[in-house]
């Protein structure tokens, strides 16, 4: 297939182009929804067998799978609350990774255990780092447009 | 866990991570066979967790026997999720996903593997 806008283009450029936003947001959800399940299951088996051991750890992986709960659902919904609420879950995860992964690196010892925050996500591929980075692109790039065609459901 | 068949499912997420990855990067929905394959790795993995669950309840001793059915049963939710949006998404974005829930279950079956050569010796 002789297809020009194929050639040298990753899908990074692609997104800001000629797709609908439709699509980067459904790929969204699949990334958000797989780190809600990780972080969210984590931190639960966490607490429920170790607490004592890193409590402050512990409440954090199930505080990071909170926010990748409510940026899902933002994601996800297409309700008047929905882009408020992905605006609020993936901010907080944007300062959330970068704090705890500063404070992780700087105060190794403060974080014994790692949350999927921890060393700005080393431990997931550092895909919890450039997460909060895709979703606002994509909340910044989609800006109004949701607004303007309300489809409740 | 059957070590030949943990490495087949890892193997077969990511051949369908590689193949659904091409597709995307072409700018294609997922094809009829690609569907086919995702359904396969599912089947698969419903396979390898219930033999691993089965053998845990037959006395096979795990030191982390909780995160080891965490991941378990989290394992069978990524495909399915990228199958229905590889399916109400069809254009290169839905491939995309596909491609991405295909390599998680890959990584996810590679921690099973250590969790549970841990617990053996």
């Amino acid at each position: 297939m002789a297809d020009l806008s194929e050639t040298g283009r990753d899908t990074a450029d692609a997104a800001e182009d000629d797709s609908p936003p439709t699509g980067p947001r459904r790929l969204l959800i699949a990334l958000y929804a797989i780190f809600a399940l990780a972080a969210t299951a984590r931190g639960i088996v966490q607490i429920a067998t170790k607490f004592d051991e890193a409590p402050v750890a512990y409440v954090l992986s199930l505080f990071s799978g909170i926010v990748y709960i409510c940026a899902t659902i933002g994601l996800l919904t297409n309700r008047r609350w929905s882009r408020p609420l992905a605006w609020a879950a993936v901010g907080t995860e944007m300062v959330g990774v970068v704090t705890i992964g500063f404070a992780s690196i700087i105060d190794a010892e403060a974080f014994p255990h790692d949350t999927v925050w921890s060393r700005f996500g080393a431990g997931y591929g550092y895909v919890p780092v450039i997460l909060p980075v895709l979703g606002l692109m994509w909340l910044w790039q989609t800006r109004g447009t949701f607004e303007k065609h309300p489809t409740t459901g | 866990m059957i070590q030949g068949l943990a490495i087949g499912v890892l193997a077969a997420g990511l051949l369908l991570g590689g193949w659904t990855g091409i597709q995307a990067y072409r700018r294609r929905p997922t094809t009829e066979a690609q569907m086919v394959g995702a359904i396969v790795l599912e089947a698969a993995l419903l396979v390898q967790t219930v033999i691993a669950i089965g053998k845990l309840i037959g006395g096979a001793e795990l030191d982390e026997s909780v995160t080891f059915v965490a991941y378990s049963l989290g394992i069978l939710l990524p495909v399915p999720l990228g199958f229905s949006l590889a399916r109400i998404e069809r254009t290169r974005w839905g491939s995309l996903s596909l491609c991405f829930t295909a390599v998680v279950v890959a990584v996810m079956t590679l921690r099973l593997m250590q969790l549970w050569q841990a617990g053996n010796g």
